[in-house]
């Protein structure tokens, strides 16, 4: 039964990322276009999409720039890229390839309901989801490191479910 | 990369003449019961700090959870002696009587600087419970937690008394998770001095840190194994937050989890460092898992409700954790041999959360979240009600309680 779900889900997530990248398939590693059109899918649910190791964090340590990007949102306790978002992602990978020496730090956020700790997790996930997503558009992963502050610097400080909405977010911060 | 950090005041006491008295009668009683014990005994001087001293020691008793302090009459424990200043100095000369059984518990003499007079009733109280009841006290020990104040979260210490609430770390920036390690002179805890999550070991006692993980992506759930050798950690450097074991004297990793479609969190070894018990939400919902040390299939131990997060593995066996009860949370003890689970929920209506053991195995620090402000309590497994620590003014939650 849960095979059969991670199956729909894959099935799903190739059409989606397929549709999302087709116009621009120029130099795109992973998002669906592996030989068999199966794997490697990245930046979706299921099993096996983070499997790539990080790269190094030297070169890291300038000058980045806050806010120039939409923050990507995220629904509760997931870290599953909603198509809602994708265009915001999509801003971020075309100013990477204009830019070919700019690097980012995506910041992973969750709200501040549950606990700390695997908000901490969490918020790495989505940091990380972002991460394969922009992979997936072509973007060179040594050039996205990811940090998760869990719930420790919310967006909006409001204790309502719109503070919350603003607050499940990844943010990214470009070097200057 | 070390950083000075401040340093923690260290006390330091002297016995004079005399030799702790080894009891050959315990005093036992169910937890929920208290003993008598009768203080008027004390000859005490009306000065600040003998007074200090009275009240910290009546409070600390109280605190313990297995005494109450009452009139002659009821007493089963009577404490004569006398307490005065001498110079720079307090002087404590304290005996310790069963009323009942004639047993001597403690005969001797105490001095400790005058300025610092609750850190000597601290001692004595601990003196007391053990040789009366033969169960550790906490009086000396301390608590860590996380104070939040705008963008910034420092770490801070206090005592189980509610006192000697100290700033530790003044970096302006984020400190998150603090653990003590296999003894209460160094912690572990997740800072971003760099920008990123890492995890840093502290000394308490020379003020040195530094940076014992700094892979790439998340780096945190610091915990010292129980003989100091190793860390259980909670990193993101293959592409995906698992738990991981670091030898700390090589730096050798060994990864214990590999659920590429979930997150790992919140490691705790247990008392004899073979397991580790996790959060893992690999069903979908957070749940606690316990796995070998060395790896192998981890066994689910939560099935009741959607979350059950933040274990903490005490040396009494028994796993304390946040389990998530309707919209409240609230903290559950299991034993995992038996799978036994009682919950103890706020009586105010609130939120208990993070738990973490007091080295006598009875009491709990948790963090108290109402209207999403957030104090430190300590809660009472033997049903004391609970006693909140924190200055009601901030926002203050993660705590971590000493090891003795």
């Amino acid at each position: 039964m849960i095979k059969l779900r991670y199956f729909l889900m894959c099935l799903i997530g190739i059409s989606m990322v397929m549709s999302v990248t087709s116009c621009q398939r120029r130099g795109a590693r992973g998002a669906g276009t592996g030989a068999d059109g199966v794997s490697p899918i990245r930046g979706m649910p299921g099993d096996s999409i983070y499997g790539e190791g990080l790269g190094s964090r030297a070169g890291f340590d300038g000058e980045f720039i806050e806010g120039q990007f939409e923050a990507v949102l995220f629904a509760f306790d997931s870290s599953q890229i909603q198509e809602s978002e994708r265009h915001k992602l999509e801003d971020v990978a075309r100013h990477l390839r204009r830019n070919p020496n700019a690097v980012v730090i995506i910041e992973g956020h969750t709200d501040e309901r549950g606990s700390r700790e695997y908000n901490l997790s969490l918020g790495e996930r989505r940091a990380l989801a972002s991460r394969a997503y922009l992979v997936g558009l072509g973007i060179d992963g040594n050039r996205i490191q990811t940090s998760s502050y869990g719930p420790e610097r919310p967006a909006a400080s409001g204790h309502n479910e719109e503070a919350w909405r603003q607050n499940r977010r990844t943010e990214f911060l470009v070097s200057q | 990369m070390n950083h000075r950090l401040l340093l923690l005041f260290v006390g330091c006491f002297w016995a004079l003449a005399g030799t702790p008295t080894e009891a050959q009668i315990r005093i036992e009683k169910p937890a929920g019961e208290k003993i008598g014990i009768h203080l008027a005994g004390l000859q005490v001087g009306s000065d600040a700090a003998s007074t200090e001293f009275m009240q910290a020691l009546r409070t600390n008793l109280e605190r313990s959870g297995w005494f109450r302090v009452v009139g002659a009459g009821q007493a089963e424990i009577a404490v004569s002696g006398r307490v005065q200043p001498r110079g720079n100095e307090l002087r404590v000369e304290c005996r310790v009587t069963g009323t009942q059984n004639r047993q001597t518990y403690i005969n001797q003499s105490y001095r400790h600087a005058a300025n610092d007079a609750r850190r000597l009733a601290q001692r004595i109280t601990d003196d007391i419970v053990e040789q009366v009841t033969g169960r550790p006290g906490i009086a000396s020990s301390r608590i860590v937690i996380v104070g939040s104040s705008g963008r910034n979260r420092e770490l801070y210490m206090i005592d189980p008394d509610g006192s000697n609430l100290t700033q530790l770390t003044s970096d302006r920036n984020t400190s998150v998770r603090p653990r003590f390690g296999s003894n209460a002179r160094e912690l572990t805890y997740t800072g971003y001095l760099q920008g990123f999550p890492d995890v840093y070991l502290v000394d308490l006692e020379s003020g040195d840190r530094r940076a014992i993980s700094r892979s790439s992506g998340l780096n945190t759930g610091g915990q010292i194994s129980p003989n100091g050798q190793e860390v259980a950690l909670i990193l993101s450097k293959d592409g995906n937050p698992e738990l991981y074991v670091m030898q700390l004297r090589s730096g050798r990793l060994t990864r214990l989890t590999n659920t590429p479609a979930a997150n790992e969190a919140s490691p705790s070894w247990s008392p004899d460092g073979s397991e580790i018990v996790y959060v893992s939400d690999q069903t979908g919902r957070p749940q606690l898992y316990i796995i070998s040390r060395t790896g192998g299939a981890p066994r689910r131990i939560t099935t009741r409700g959607t979350e059950n997060v933040s274990p903490d593995w005490g040396d009494n066996g028994l796993i304390a954790y946040t389990t998530r009860v309707g919209r409240q949370y609230q903290i559950a003890i299991m034993d995992p041999r038996s799978g036994e689970v009682r919950n103890i929920s706020d009586p105010a209506g609130g939120d208990f959360e993070d738990p973490s053991w007091a080295p006598n195995g009875r009491h709990l620090a948790v963090a108290q979240r109402q209207n999403f402000r957030s104090q430190i309590y300590i809660i009472d497994t033997a049903g004391d009600a609970p006693v909140r620590l924190t200055p009601a003014r901030g926002d203050w939650y993660t705590p971590a309680w000493s090891p003795k």
